[in-house]
């Protein structure tokens, strides 16, 4: 979509021309000029045009130019004395011009401008034709007017399993109606954009053959049209807009029957590799001291192929699915030597045997495949932000350039390819533990997030506040129940500091009830949410050294309280962070979610909430007493 | 004249050749689970004439801060600022880096989610660049204890640690 905006590099005989110019006129000559276009049926008069070198240059500080920007979604970021002039398109991508560089940069392309932007007073001038097409804008004329005509820019196709999603972008607002529709086709009709994307593309996936672009219409006012030939028996899903961009769906009749391969993000095996025929057997596991660290050997017979994770420290545990795959024998649950807490064993489902290691640390973890099984090495020492997951294939579906390999080495965070620079500062980093010692070991103070004037945040009606309230009831009633002397942050629904107070002022208040108090433990309650449905899942918030076995404990309890568990999380945030006892920040689930607000507003599911944190801190406070606190 | 020319139109031709990239930025994006980071890369223009090691520095921020609240482009799930929030400033003091933010930042919709991946994802973004190593966020030209209704610490520089 970006290619096409390339304009051809300097060659030789431009760079000869340029520098003629450049050595005949001392100054660029610029005369200025105005233009008056026709944007989506509203004139836009721009006068802070200037010509240079034969082409024009737009201020930024036109009120047309501006006008422009916002009707496409585009941010511009430049203010006098800044070398730097940024757009963000409604994409989004940042177009980067500077001044006295013809450079600009179309999100990771870079190309060349007619001319370098340059200011004049306090106004900075940009390549105008550049600016237009890095709006997806194309400059028309239709007799004597001007047009600037939005260009569907982009129609990508995004395949997810069966079903295929055309992502479709443009620099207007898409409202597309179905014009014509057969069992065989879909004609979709963009009005008011045009583009040149025209053709045909053949998809052959998800239900979609091919798309046919075409236009029509005037230069005014044009129409594209996507025709979407359908394979047979595909269902096409009601066009979805989100926000600028429309989504088209559609899903495949017939799910294709999934082979192991496909079934799981494993990289297929490689050309030439025999399938796998019937599952491979996993005849045994065993575990011997390496070098300080554990090897763990798996003997696999057979082909298979392999998946394995690692969850973030604290929370130090790992896991490989061997797929198609029988266990042999029973399952395996054994207490492991360091740096290997405990090993599990067992068929996890019809045709995955799983290995779940328990590791006292974030260790080294080699995993080398073999033609006969897999070996997992875990290393004595500490790793900053190690890969979290990996796949491959056992027996013949290894390729030559697997065998004998360790794919496992220290890496950065990011999944996605990129290094951080500072790699030495992508340690999760947590300080010595503290020695706080609770003046009243039996309390627990819980904080119900929000209240009073502040709602948290608000979903069909329901406010977070008055959910958290509730759960911390039925929290302090089990706790209560159970031994605990409890303390709510506000036992109504109140701002604990003051109405419309700040930030700071109510929830340090909050943590100095519980400082004050010399809790033993401090559990904030929250709902999540987000500007969209799509997040869910329950989450549990730490900040210092000596949150971690808390949080690990509680977490532990809420995975299976039906929603996805998201983990445990380090971030800093207030109420832990200054807090001087063990603390958590408990994100239930998102009031955001259809499916998890379902949960939310069920009673029956609070109080399993609660019961399920209430079980997280006894199991804290029985492998953490306070010497001066007998075990819960 | 004509040799003059010529030379001229070399240098030009093979001065906008060579070092047409500066250094390679990461620009991290919070993936839909709200933690796990990924990346783009893009890469910076050259150091230009006159262009202090200082001010390209602080050149560096502004574009790696606008192009981290922008995001990925729309195909790509990712946490993403809310819409409308811009960069009104950066600046760089020793190794703390300031991104000032509009206020539509505040619009976070509720909950913790938003804000943990955005921020967690700037302060990645920003603290890879070479001698930056914290991040102080300003609103609108303010120092907040928090966004409103939210749970990140804003009034001191964050770090890749406080993740």
């Amino acid at each position: 979509m970006i290619n096409r905006f390339i304009a051809p590099t300097g060659s030789l005989v431009s760079g000869i021309v340029l520098a003629m110019l450049a050595l005949a006129v001392a100054a660029p000559a610029r005369a200025d000029s105005s233009l008056s276009a026709i944007y989506q049926r509203q004139t836009i008069r721009f006068t802070h045009l200037s010509s240079t070198y034969g082409a024009r240059a737009v201020g930024v500080n036109d009120t047309g130019f501006q006008a422009l920007l916002r009707a496409t979604g585009a941010l511009l970021t430049w203010k006098p004395g800044e070398r730097y002039i940024l757009i963000t398109t409604s994409v989004p991508v940042v177009v980067s011009f500077a001044l006295g560089d013809r450079r600009y940069d179309v999100g990771p392309i870079a190309l060349d401008a007619a001319f370098a932007p340059f200011q004049r007073g306090d106004e900075a001038y940009l390549p105008f034709d550049e600016v237009l097409r890095s709006l997806d804008l194309a400059l028309r004329r239709e007799g004597n007017v001007t047009v600037l005509q939005p260009q569907l820019a982009g129609l990508d196709v995004r395949q997810d399993g069966n079903r295929t999603i055309l992502l479709a972008h443009g620099a207007a607002v898409l409202h597309p109606r179905i014009l014509r529709e057969t069992d065989a086709a879909i004609t979709y009709s963009f009005e008011g954009v045009g583009t040149a994307l025209v053709g045909t593309r053949q998809i052959n996936a998800g239900g979609v053959r091919s798309l046919q672009i075409s236009t029509t219409g005037t230069v005014r006012d044009p129409t594209t049209l996507v025709t979407v030939a359908l394979a047979s028996g595909a269902v096409a899903e009601a066009p979805r807009e989100e926000e600028r961009d429309v989504a088209l769906t559609f899903d495949a009749a017939v799910p294709a029957a999934p082979t192991v391969a496909e079934a799981s993000p494993t990289p297929e095996p490689a050309p030439g590799t025999a399938p796998a025929n019937g599952p491979a057997l996993v005849t045994g596991v065993t575990m011997q001291p390496a070098n300080g660290g554990v090897a763990v050997t798996i003997a696999v017979t057979g082909d298979a192929t392999y998946e394995w994770h690692r969850l973030r420290d604290p929370d130090n545990r790992f896991w490989v699915d061997v797929k198609n795959a029988q266990l042999q024998g029973p399952p395996i649950e054994q207490n492991a030597p360091g740096p290997l807490v405990s090993m599990r064993v067992r068929q996890d489902d019809a045709a995955t045997v799983r290995i779940a290691l328990s590791l006292q640390g974030p260790k080294a973890i080699a995993v080398t495949p073999s033609a006969g099984g897999l070996g997992i090495v875990v290393g004595a020492q500490d790793v900053a932000d190690a890969p979290r997951s990996g796949s491959g294939g056992i027996g013949n579906v290894v390729s030559a350039g697997q065998e004998n390999t360790a794919p496992v080495t220290p890496a950065p965070l990011d999944q996605s390819g990129a290094a951080p620079e500072n790699p030495s500062d992508t340690t999760w980093k947590f300080g010595p533990r503290s020695n706080y010692a609770p003046t009243n070991p039996r309390l627990i103070v819980l904080d119900p997030g929000h209240g009073g004037s502040d709602r948290g945040t608000i979903h069909g009606g329901v406010a977070e506040a008055d959910l958290t309230l509730d759960m911390a009831k039925r929290l302090r009633a089990i706790l209560i129940a159970r031994g605990w002397e409890v303390k709510l942050t506000h036992e109504t629904d109140v701002d604990v500091y003051a109405p419309n107070d700040s930030a700071h002022d109510e929830l340090q208040t909050r943590v100095d009830i519980a400082n004050n108090a010399g809790a033993r433990l401090f559990v904030s309650i929250h709902a999540n949410a987000f500007i969209n449905a799509g997040p869910y899942g329950t989450t549990v918030y730490i900040s210092k050294p000596d949150d971690v076995a808390l949080g690990r404990a509680i977490e532990s309890h809420l995975a299976s309280d039906g929603t996805k568990d998201d983990g445990l999380i380090k971030a800093h945030y207030y109420v832990t962070f200054h807090t001087r006892m063990p603390a958590v920040l408990i994100e239930t689930a998102f009031l955001s979610n259809p499916s998890d607000y379902a949960l939310l507003t069920s009673s029956a599911w609070r109080q399993k909430v609660a019961e399920e944190i209430a079980d997280g801190i006894g199991q804290y406070t029985r492998e953490y007493p306070v010497s001066n606190q007998p075990a819960q | 004249m004509l040799l003059a020319i010529v030379a001229a139109g070399t240098w030009y031709v093979l001065s906008n050749r060579a070092g047409r990239n500066g250094e390679t930025l990461a620009i991290y994006y919070a993936k839909q689970n709200g933690t796990t980071l990924g990346a783009i890369r893009i890469s910076m223009r050259p150091r230009q004439p006159g262009e202090s090691a200082a001010e390209h520095l602080h050149n560096t921020v502004l574009y790696a801060a606008v192009q981290a609240v922008a995001g990925p482009p729309n195909d790509v799930l990712a946490i993403r600022f809310p819409r409308g929030t811009r960069v009104l400033n950066v600046g760089v003091e020793g190794s703390t880096a300031t991104v000032d933010l509009s206020k539509e930042v505040e619009l976070q919709g509720g909950g913790s989610f938003g804000e943990n991946g955005e921020f967690k994802a700037l302060v990645y973004t920003i603290t890879g660049i070479r001698g930056i190593d914290a991040l102080q966020v300003l609103v609108d030209g303010a120092r907040l204890e928090t966004l409103p209704g939210g749970h990140l610490e804003l009034d001191q520089p964050l770090h890749r640690s406080d993740w």
